[in-house]
């Protein structure tokens, strides 16, 4: 299974397994968001064995990439320091192969790395066991608090953090011996400052489209339906 | 604006459109009313007003407010722009277009219609256009970072790369060397890397590599950074460097196969099919080895190997891959491996002994061959494989899933679902196998147990909608499947269309992001979103669902659905008595109906209400059905808008043209059915759906009264010229060509049956030899490989084709039954020939496990089963339509 970034194409069909894995779902604009706004955090395990059988049997149609995994993830909007697991899942086909653990070590690394959050939070049925142990005993979260009746089905949800300073402490030392550490990256705020001039420019009618109205819009729309992973 | 107004009105004008920007609509329309107070005919408070309503959800009223707006003030730049803006409220972008150019007209510097427009341009790819509004607003504002990406972005899209990174840099000479402030250094970044990755679309490979090492410090993202450098080394050859670069990347994502794909390239061991000589077989052991020391916990490492090697070596490895994995226990383990089965050089040699020696590991009695036979169609000895499986540990879901996968392939797909209901309730928290159980439920055509199964996961009590609202098209799309073989095509439809639709409300999805992306920088991300978009249309779904649609309206055309007036006309034939009380009974029906839909709106409403706090009505739907979708005027008109689609984003779809042809025959566009016809031969001349439609064409055009008409004549010569250079019927007759296409194929069923087919319809007297030549057909075992026992060629759907072909075509009831008796013996387990084996027989196999099973929570199933086995009758009903 190969472990690579999510691309936009791969969308419909991480759409699709978020359908079959997960009773939380999202408008696929919803995934396009997590792609063009934080490109680097978002990665998918792709069957790729069949997909080259399949694709040299069949010359009419090319197959899209059989996605079995995926994260999706982004930093949290008001507070850049934070990233935040949207949603992760497998296939049952293809569990228990390592894929989800592979799949948040990238995520997190590129959190760290890129964005150079401190922490990634997340939210979990308590009754889920597969997931509560992959998050705790083998990537160091740590249960924050209960959020009660978090689901649309009144479950509750255990709220976790991971600290990635710590996580990624001796990576870094490493890095940082080779002399290759570029300095603490400040990512500020989301909007570079020519764009907000433009932003601001009084504006006579149109402003509807501001950013903000976007970012209101995708975020709003799936958090009707839905609450985190 | 609002300069006509005195100063007291003019400030109440610049009231109502802060009052729209900020979506406080209520304000805005008495700051409106009251200027139209003093000023009834001001046509830029009328705009205002009707684009305020507009936001309201008051749509006629805004279209008329906004025209009379217009009217009265023609030369408004506001006006035009409002009416742009009203028509891009409603998707209607070329008319938007339109106001917008208008608008400009009247105030070409306008900054904020130029932007409207540029998104607008950028939408609807109209490059050129979208290219000079960009040029325009950067002239205008120079000093905007957005404007000078936004314009090279727009350039790249037009297909001049070289001119986009002439613009980047001329931006950058903009920029003080200090250049970027801490916060701005991502962008800056994804800036860089944008241009460099353009000079690398360019070709201008050198200039690439040199630029990205200049600006590394400025380039924040290590990982793309190192991906851009690695892919320009191996364009230019730089193979050691190359080699370097990926065993750096390898470290932090060892299960990236391109990584893997990338360093074979730069040592010289890469080849196109995987196929190597011997030598470099060993090379590659060698170096996977190594890797493998250095990357213990990736799996790629160790599963890559398993495609090239051969023999004991391919052993060796697939035992070291294999054994930790089987000790945990994991099912999932045949999807990894199962590729392997079908690999043309790993067939013979992994087949037979091979897969005893696999089993062999497995203490437990995990059944790892079952794949191999239900691949094979060895039904029975997968069967019985995972029966023992499930004998060892009853307690493995999967294990029931797997025999519900081939229990469907067999054909009994009423047992299929009734395991993947059984494999279901053993863990109802997991909605996968809820999603699979409801995959095979609509397989079987029971839609309503399959709705009450997936309502299970969706949380307002009111799935349906739900399940569209959260646009799970795999699930709209195999109900309109089902409802479709149940011949009810308004339900079908309804399910077609709503796939349709969210394609198009996808497309719609990216016009935020237009402005987004450019101030965001995410550029690279943005174009291959872009690029996306543009293919859109031609995923498999969208294929499926307008495929689905076409069919379902040529279907309606060839048998109309019974007008009120035929209705009538069959009451007429009641007695006077009779007549009177079935129209009552007609009438009470329809009120109940109408009240019961009442009762459920209200009852939906209050529940909205209650849960979020406000009320949130959903709108009724008001054709639940698809009843409404029934009373097109013109199926044919309809379909040809999905053709359309369909030509457009797969023309290279056997499917497609076949569409086309069916279409455009029944439409009677010689010359298009013509074309079509014309694609399939350069596709798949062979095929036998090419040939039939080949035949069809010549033998129709040949029943064609004389030409009479300029057009007619046209259509006739274009034919006589064409026909010699079709080769199939070079200088032959029609059946004559019928004959050579049997003996190329006579050992082929589907082309037997297609050439019998086109027999009957050359020559409708030959009808016994038409049906001689199906049941002369033989079902060739094929070679043997070390498999436990003969499996015969045919395929079950085809042999249901055929059952179907002789029932509708050539209407001869008894062939048909010798038919399904012979086919009954070699599907034993297929409901649709009643095999002994069926569960739609009592003392099949399915039915005695099920009794002995614990686990027979598949309690509802009962009464649907019956009902699905009925209806898996019109299993395959496509195939009555292709041709
Ligand atoms: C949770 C889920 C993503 C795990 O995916 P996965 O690829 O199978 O997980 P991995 O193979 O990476 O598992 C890593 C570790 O997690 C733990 N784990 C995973 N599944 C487990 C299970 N069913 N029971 C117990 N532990 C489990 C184990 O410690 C496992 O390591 P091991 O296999 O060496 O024992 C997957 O089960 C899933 O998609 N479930 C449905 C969707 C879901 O619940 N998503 C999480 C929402 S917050």
């Amino acid at each position: 299974m190969d472990i690579r970034l999510l691309r936009s194409s791969d969308i419909p069909n991480v759409q699709l397994a978020n359908l079959t894995n997960l009773p939380e779902n999202y408008f696929l604009k919803y995934y396009l968001y997590h792609a063009l706004s934080w490109p680097q955090l978002s990665y998918v395990a792709v069957d790729v064995s069949s997909l080259e059988y399949n694709a040299s049997s069949n010359p009419y149609t090319s197959k899209p990439p059989k996605i079995v995994g995926y994260v999706l993830a982004k930093i949290d909007e008001d507070n850049n320091q934070t990233g935040h697991i949207t949603s992760l899942s497998v296939m049952r086909t293809h569990r228990r192969l390592g894929l989800a653990e592979k799949l948040m070590r990238q995520s997190t690394r590129a959190m760290r790395e890129y964005y150079n959050a401190r922490d990634v939070s997340l939210h979990v049925r308590c009754s889920n066991q597969a997931a509560i142990g992959l998050y705790t005993e083998r990537l160091g979260f740590a249960r924050e608090k209960v959020e009660s009746k978090y689901y649309a089905d009144g479950e509750d949800a255990f709220s976790m953090k991971l600290d990635l300073v710590s996580a990624f402490k001796d990576e870094e030392k490493a890095a940082e011996g080779e002399g290759e550490k570029t300095d603490g990256v400040d990512e500020g705020g989301e909007v570079g400052e020519a764009g907000k001039k433009e932003e601001k420019k009084t504006v006579k009618v149109g402003r509807q489209l501001g950013v903000q109205s976007l970012v209101e819009n995708v975020v709003q729309k799936p958090s009707q339906q839905v609450a985190g992973a | 604006m609002g300069a006509s107004l005195p100063p007291k009105e003019a400030n109440l004008f610049k009231l109502i459109v802060k009052s729209y920007e900020t979506k406080q609509y209520k304000k805005g329309l008495k700051a409106a009313d009251a200027i139209l107070k003093k000023f009834p005919d001001h046509g830029e408070t009328l705009a205002m007003k009707g684009l305020t309503l507009n936001c309201m959800d008051r749509k006629s009223e805004a279209y008329e407010l906004v025209r009379q707006g217009l009217k009265n003030d023609l030369k408004s730049h506001v006006c035009w722009h409002v009416y742009g803006l009203l028509y891009r409220s409603d998707r209607e972008y070329r008319e938007a277009i339109k106001c917008y150019r208008n608008a400009l007209r009247i105030d070409p510097d306008n900054i904020e219609i130029l932007r409207d427009l540029s998104l607008l341009q950028a939408q609807m790819r109209d490059l050129t256009g979208f290219v000079e509004t960009r040029q325009q607003l950067l002239s205008l504002k120079p000093n905007h970072r957005m404007n000078w990406i936004g314009f090279a972005v727009a350039h790249h899209l037009n297909s001049n790369a070289s001119k986009a990174v002439e613009i980047l840099e001329a931006y950058e000479g903009t920029l003080e060397d200090d250049y970027p402030p801490d916060n701005e250094r991502c962008e800056h970044g994804e800036m860089l890397l944008y241009k460099i990755s353009l000079l690398e679309e360019c070709g201008f490979l050198e200039r690439a590599v040199e630029e990205l090492h200049k600006k590394e410090s400025k380039i924040v993202d290590k990982l793309a950074y190192k991906e851009q450098e690695v892919s320009l080394l191996l364009k230019l050859g730089r193979l050691a460097e190359g080699g370097k670069l990926y065993r750096e990347l390898l470290p932090m994502n060892p299960d990236n196969y391109r990584y893997y794909e990338g360093l074979q390239k730069c040592v010289g061991l890469y080849s196109e099919n995987a196929q190597f000589p011997p030598d470099e077989i060993d090379r590659l052991d060698a170096l996977y080895k190594s890797l493998g020391q250095e990357y213990k916990w990736s799996s790629a490492v160790k599963r890559i190997p398993l495609d090239f090697l051969q023999g004991n070596r391919f052993m060796e490895a697939a035992e070291n891959y294999i054994r930790p994995l089987l000790t945990k226990g994991v099912p999932s383990l045949f999807s990894d491996l199962s590729p392997l089965y079908d690999h043309p050089g790993k067939v013979g040699r992994y087949s037979g002994a091979t897969y005893a020696q696999l089993g062999a590991f497995n203490k437990d009695n995990r059944p790892i061959p079952w794949k191999h036979y239900d691949r094979r169609g060895q039904y029975d000895i997968a069967l019985s494989k995972i029966d023992e499986a499930i004998e060892h540990t009853p307690t493995v879901i999967d294990l029931y899933s797997i025999k519900s996968r081939i229990l469907k392939h067999a054909g009994d797909l009423a047992a299929a679902a009734a395991l993947a209901d059984e494999a279901r309730c053993m863990d109802l928290a997991d909605r996968y196998i809820n999603s699979d159980c409801v995959k095979r439920m609509l397989q079987a055509d029971q839609v309503a147990l399959a709705e009450k199964t997936a309502v299970l996961f969706t949380k307002d009590g009111d799935q349906h909608n739900n399940l569209h609202d959260m646009q799970c098209m795999w699930y709209e799309l195999a109900s309109g499947e089902s409802y479709f073989r149940q011949g009810d095509l308004g339900r079908a439809l309804k399910k077609f269309l709503a796939v349709e639709k969210h394609y198009a409300d996808i497309t719609e999805d990216q016009f935020d992001f237009h402005s987004y992306c450019l101030r965001k920088m995410t550029l690279r991300a943005y174009v291959e979103m872009l690029r996306f978009q543009d293919r859109l249309h031609s995923h498999a779904y969208f294929h499926k669902a307008a495929a689905g649609a076409i069919r379902c309206y040529v279907k309606l055309h060839d048998s109309p659905p019974k007008s009120t007036a035929e209705e009538d006309d069959d009451m007429s034939k009641l007695p006077p008595s009779q007549k009177k009380k079935m129209r009552q009974k007609l009438r009470k029906a329809e009120a109940r109906a109408k009240k019961e839909a009442e009762e459920k709106h209200e009852e939906s409403s209050a529940a909205g209400a209650s849960k979020s706090g406000k009320r949130h009505v959903k709108p009724v739907d008001p054709d639940p059905h698809g009843d409404k979708l029934l009373q097109v005027e013109d199926p044919l008109l309809e379909a040809t808008k999905y053709l359309k689609l369909l030509q457009k984003n797969s023309p290279n779809s056997l499917e497609t043209q076949l569409l086309s042809f069916e279409l455009n025959m029944r439409k009677q566009k010689i010359l298009l059915a013509f074309q079509a016809l014309k694609q399939l031969l350069r596709l798949d001349a062979e095929h036998p759906d090419s040939h039939r439609c080949l035949i069809k064409f010549f033998h129709k055009a040949r029943s064609m009264a004389a030409p009479v008409t300029d057009t007619e004549k046209l259509i006739w010569s274009v034919l006589e010229a064409e026909r010699p250079t079709i080769s199939q019927l070079h200088e032959k007759s029609l059946i004559e060509g019928n004959k050579i296409f049997l003996e190329k194929h006579k050992d082929s069923l589907m082309h037997r049956a297609a050439v019998a087919e086109m027999l009957f319809v050359l020559e409708p007297d030959r009808k016994l030899e038409a049906i001689k030549l199906i049941e002369e057909s033989t079902n060739n075992v094929m070679p043997k490989k070390g498999a436990l026992g003969p499996v015969g060629e045919w395929k079950l759907k085809d042999c249901i084709a055929v059952h179907k072909l002789l029932g509708a075509l050539l209407n001869d009831n008894e062939a048909q039954l010798r038919w399904k008796v012979r086919c009954a013996e070699y599907f034993p387990y297929s409901t649709y020939f009643e095999g002994s084996r069926s569960s739609a027989m009592p003392n099949s196999a399915y039915n005695k496990t099920n009794r002995n099973s614990e686990n027979g929570s598949a309690n509802h199933s009962g009464g649907e089963t019956a009902d699905s086995l009925a209806s898996n009758g019109k299993l395959e009903a496509f195939v009555d339509l292709t041709i």
